[in-house]
């Protein structure tokens, strides 16, 4: 309304403390990904970690930014996403949840 | 092959709560975190309500670690260019407390710190990946390569349950039944907090913010709380509206800190943290998913909590006492299986705790359809709403009206059912509530007496 700009994603993301486990907690089978109609991952991750990449017709996930809420897992139509939370003592760390 | 009697997976509220109340009661418990620390997971979105908390730790205030005592309480009704609020200050809350502001990091940690005193054996860093099953029974917990066994299993490992999806007791939880929420939490001298919400030190706000008609989202709510020298704005909405809508949460968030009312609060601020999660809405239909074979759920993984009430630490917390209790019998009667645990339920149906979570869930159903059609509600209704949530929520403990009737009306809200079969019930309802609320008053007149009677 003030016409601050606003930090991005990546920004606030950078406060966020994660310790990244080099064995990823989220699979994405991609196949399922193209005949998706919706793919609401791409508006319902608050991370921003799924990207519909046009160029390649192919879903872009990180999962090394994840806040584990799993709402990915949640709302995938398709059961392309398979999600666990991230192994003891890796992943997000909140310091003032 | 190690063996103990309980393993309690998950040391949040209700894990903390159940792995103390069992190791009160001499019973061997280990209790795992996938955590390194316990809270290091968890978000909170609202304050900390301590009326659970005192019965089981009666001197929980000497060293509960709390941000600000909450005394003043706000309700915030936004339209995109205007602002109502109800501001409350309730002063005898200073001497006694209802509820705190608290970080989850602290207080999870605290509390899990006074189960191992009482002799819970703590494993943390270490997640949950499966259970051990002998037929139908769950006999132990598989944790990475290795395995413990148990005698009963409590799964209080939150929204996406391991120990509930692998019992197979629930299912993965539906979109329309879930809240996203995002949070920040903004560094703000303590001086400048005081001055704008009109503390003083240690004297914390709550307000509890409904949003119309500020995009597409046609209401969405959110909380905005204070600690010592930040404040927490969290907002949260419906995963399927979301979905439906095409509209990012965290741009919701934006959107509502420039809003000229938030912005006039935390202007100047910078951001500490970033965090999200997810929430379930008013709990599961069925109360057979509580318990299984050698298996106990409680707080979300079983959806024991009152997410629009916000009601959801204490409702945790109850619920791991109550499976506590339920596990003390089933040791002394050495019966581990689903019949023996099926007194959770009684043990549950003896507090008001399920009564609570359908609320909450008829609640957030208003939330979906009449609020939104309505437009916002009247100031007054907002004053009824808002005691409720802070004078009679927290005496949940004493069970409120209970007729066959009223049962089947609160359970008949989860439903979508044409208005000419709603209406009939409701009108019966009303009618029977009043001879209901008689008998109730007698009852608790003549449990009273019994009690002094026996004392």
């Amino acid at each position: 309304m003030n016409g601050k700009a606003s930090p991005s994603v990546d920004e606030k993301m950078g406060t966020v403390k994660i310790k990244i486990n080099k064995d990823a907690h989220i699979t994405v089978n991609k196949e399922h990904c193209k005949d998706c109609i919706t793919r609401p991952c791409l508006v319902v991750c608050t991370a921003e970690n799924y990207q519909w990449d046009e160029k390649q017709e192919e879903l872009i996930f990180n999962y090394e930014g994840c806040l584990e809420c799993g709402a990915c897992r949640i709302i995938c139509p398709c059961d392309a996403i398979t999600w666990s939370y991230p192994e003891g003592g890796y992943g997000v760390k909140y310091r003032f949840g | 092959m190690d063996k103990v009697t309980c393993i309690v997976v998950g040391a949040g509220p209700a894990g903390s709560a159940c792995a103390f109340a069992l190791a009160q009661k001499g019973i061997e418990t280990v209790l795992f975190e996938r955590g390194r620390v316990p809270g290091e997971k968890n978000v909170s979105s609202f304050v900390l309500y301590t009326s659970e908390l005192k019965r089981l730790i009666p001197e929980f205030r000497k060293d509960l670690p709390v941000e600000r005592t909450i005394v003043r309480t706000d309700q915030v009704q936004l339209e995109p260019n205007d602002a109502k609020a109800l501001t409350s200050y309730n002063y005898r809350w200073i001497d006694d407390p209802l509820a705190f502001t608290a970080f989850r990091r602290k207080f999870d940690a605290w509390f899990a710190k006074k189960a191992v005193d009482e002799g819970v054996q703590l494993i943390s860093g270490m997640k949950v990946s499966d259970l051990i099953k002998d037929g139908e029974q769950v006999i132990g917990v598989r944790v990475g390569a290795e395995e413990l066994y148990a005698d009963v299993v409590v799964g209080t490992d939150g929204f996406h349950s391991i120990v509930g999806e692998k019992s197979g007791l629930v299912q993965i939880w539906q979109p329309e039944r879930c809240f996203l929420a995002a949070k920040e939490v903004l560094d703000l001298p303590s001086e400048i907090i005081n001055e704008r919400f009109q503390l003083t030190d240690g004297i914390g706000c709550e307000q509890g913010i409904y949003c119309y008609h500020m995009n597409d989202l046609d209401v969405f709510s959110a909380t905005l709380y204070t600690n010592v020298d930040s404040v927490s704005l969290a907002v949260f909405a419906r995963l399927d509206e979301l979905q439906e809508k095409n509209i990012q949460l965290h741009e919701q968030l934006e959107m509502l800190k420039q809003h000229p009312y938030v912005d006039n609060l935390i202007k100047g601020a910078s951001l500490r943290e970033y965090q999200a999660h997810l929430l379930p809405d008013g709990g599961r239909i069925n109360p057979k998913s509580l318990y299984g074979n050698g298996v106990l759920l409680c707080g979300e993984a079983g959806g024991i909590t009152a997410t629009v009430t916000g009601m959801g630490i204490p409702t945790c917390l109850l619920s791991g006492m109550m499976a506590a209790e339920t596990i003390g019998d089933a040791v002394k009667n050495k019966d581990f299986s689903k019949h023996s645990l099926k007194n959770y339920l009684k043990y549950l149906d003896s507090t008001a705790l399920l009564d609570m979570v359908h609320k909450s869930r008829k609640e957030s159903d208003y939330y979906a359809s009449t609020a939104r059609s309505d437009g916002p509600r009247e100031m007054e209704t907002a004053a009824d709403i808002y005691n409720q949530y802070w004078e009679t929520n927290v005496k949940y403990l004493s069970k409120p009206s209970f007729s066959l009737l009223v049962e089947l009306y609160s359970r008949i809200g989860q439903y979508r059912i044409p208005g000419f079969v709603r209406w009939p019930i409701t009108a019966l309802v009303k009618l029977f509530q009043i001879p209901a609320r008689l008998v109730q008053v007698i009852k608790r007149r003549l449990r009273g007496r019994y009690y002094e009677w026996k004392s």
